[in-house]
C-alpha cells in the first residue's frame, strides 16, 4: 500500500471509528505506572524497562486484533517495508494520533527506525534526578513491547528498543526495530 | 439461507469454539471423510432445529439418530472429530490455493451436493468456518463481521478472557454467544 494511501486510511479510521480519551488522562495514567514501577523496583531502571516491555507485549497481543478490525485489514503486508509504513501511519495514528517517521533502513530491509517528533506519553515528564535515570530508564519502553507483541501475532518476530529519547536530553526520540524472522504457520498435530 | 454450523480455530490449530444449529450431523466413519466425498448434513432428513444446541452440550446426544457408524462415540467427541477434520481440510485447501494462486490468494469456500463451507482467515491467523446450505452466497463478509463485531469486542477486549484460548477458555461467554446467536438468526 502506498504511504499516502496508508496515511489517508489512518486519518479516516482515527476520525470515524476510534473512541477518544483525554490526552492528559493518558499522560497521568502512564506516568503513574512508570513512577510506581520505579518505586516497586527501588529505582532499578533496567528492571523497570523490562517490566514496561512485558506490559506492552501483553497489550500488543490483544491490540493487534483491534487494529485489524478497526483498519479493516483483510490481507497481510507484502513486505517488511509496508509493515513499517502501516505501523507508523495507521497503527500509531489510530491509537495515539501521532505519525512517527520511518527512516534509517538498513540495506537488507530488515531494520528501521521510528523517529517520534511528538510523544503523547512524555508530555510534562521529567526523569528522576538521581544521576542514573537519564542513562538507564527508557520512559516509553512500553511501546517496544506493544510492537513486539502485536507483530508476533501476525507472524513476525521482531526486536525493538529505544536508542535515544528527548527526555534524556537527546535531540530526537528514536526506536530501532529489527525483523528477526517470519514465524511459520503452526501445523495441526499428526493423527494417531 | 440456512446456517448449519460454525467453528473458530486459533493460530495453534485448536478448535476453540463450535456451534451447531442442527441435531448432530450424520457422519460416516471418520476415515472415509475426504474433501471429494464429504458427508454433510442433508437438509431433507435433518432440518435445522428451531432451538439451537451447542455441540458440546450433553443433551445433543439425544438427537443422535443411530445413523452414526460408531454408536459408542459420544456426541461431543464426534463433534471434536468433525472439527479436526474440518480444520485439516481447510488448512490443506488454503495451502494449496496459495501455492497455485500466489501468496495473496485466499481460499473462500467450497461446495458439495449437500452443503457449502465458507472460510475466512484473519492476519492474526484466527480461522472462522461456517457451513451453510448450497444456495448461500459468499459469507466472507459475514465471517469478517463476526470477527470485528463479536470476537474483538467480546473476547479480545474482555479483560477476564485469557490471551490464549486453550480448550476454548474465554470464548464461550454470554455476550459473545448471545451476539452470535442474534447475528445468525438475523441472517436466516
Amino acid at each position: 500500500m502506498a504511504s499516502s494511501k496508508a496515511s489517508r486510511l489512518g486519518e479516516e479510521v482515527w476520525k470515524t471509528r476510534m473512541d477518544k480519551v483525554n490526552a492528559e488522562l493518558v499522560v497521568l495514567t502512564y506516568g503513574t505506572i512508570v513512577a510506581q514501577l520505579c518505586k516497586d523496583f527501588d529505582s532499578d531502571y533496567i528492571e523497570v524497562n523490562k517490566q514496561l516491555d512485558k506490559m506492552g507485549y501483553n497489550i500488543g497481543l490483544r491490540l493487534i486484533d483491534d487494529y485489524l478490525a478497526k483498519s479493516n485489514t483483510m490481507r497481510r503486508c507484502s513486505n517488511f517495508r509496508e509493515t513499517a509504513e502501516m505501523i507508523a501511519r495507521v497503527g500509531f495514528k489510530i491509537f495515539l494520533n501521532i505519525t512517527p517517521t520511518v527512516t534509517n533502513w538498513t540495506s537488507d530491509g530488515k531494520q528501521f527506525s521510528l523517529i517520534f517528533d511528538e510523544n503523547p506519553f512524555a508530555d510534562f515528564v521529567e526523569l528522576p534526578d538521581d544521576g542514573r535515570a537519564q542513562d538507564e530508564l527508557w520512559y516509553s519502553n512500553i511501546l517496544c513491547g506493544v510492537l513486539r507483541g502485536a507483530l508476533e501475532m501476525v507472524q513476525m518476530q521482531v526486536e525493538a528498543h529505544f536508542v535515544s529519547d528527548v527526555l534524556r536530553g537527546n535531540d530526537t526520540t528514536e526506536m530501532r526495530i529489527t525483523l528477526i524472522r517470519y514465524i511459520d504457520d503452526e501445523l495441526p498435530p499428526e493423527d494417531d | 439461507m440456512v446456517v448449519y454450523s460454525f467453528y473458530i480455530f486459533d493460530r495453534h490449530t485448536e478448535c476453540i469454539y463450535s456451534k451447531s444449529w442442527l441435531s448432530p450431523a450424520p457422519t460416516s466413519s471418520s476415515s472415509t471423510t475426504t474433501t471429494t466425498t464429504p458427508s454433510g448434513p442433508t437438509s431433507d432428513t435433518h432440518p435445522p432445529l428451531p432451538s439451537s444446541t451447542t455441540t458440546a452440550a450433553p443433551t445433543a446426544a439425544a438427537g443422535t439418530t443411530g445413523r452414526r457408524s460408531a454408536p459408542t462415540t459420544s456426541a461431543s467427541s464426534a463433534a471434536d472429530n468433525d472439527a479436526k477434520l474440518i480444520f485439516g481440510t481447510v488448512f490443506s485447501l488454503r495451502n494449496m490455493v496459495r501455492k497455485l494462486g500466489g501468496e495473496d490468494d485466499a481460499f473462500v469456500s467450497y461446495r458439495t451436493a449437500h452443503y457449502k463451507l465458507h472460510y475466512y482467515e484473519t492476519a492474526s491467523n484466527l480461522r472462522l468456518v461456517m457451513l451453510t446450505d448450497t444456495a448461500t452466497l459468499s459469507m466472507r463478509n459475514v465471517l469478517h463481521q463476526i470477527y470485528i463485531n463479536l470476537w474483538v469486542e467480546y473476547v479480545v477486549k474482555n479483560p477476564l478472557s485469557p490471551v490464549e484460548h486453550k480448550g476454548g477458555a474465554g470464548v464461550r461467554n454470554e455476550l459473545f454467544e448471545l451476539g452470535l446467536e442474534q447475528f445468525i438468526r438475523g441472517l436466516m
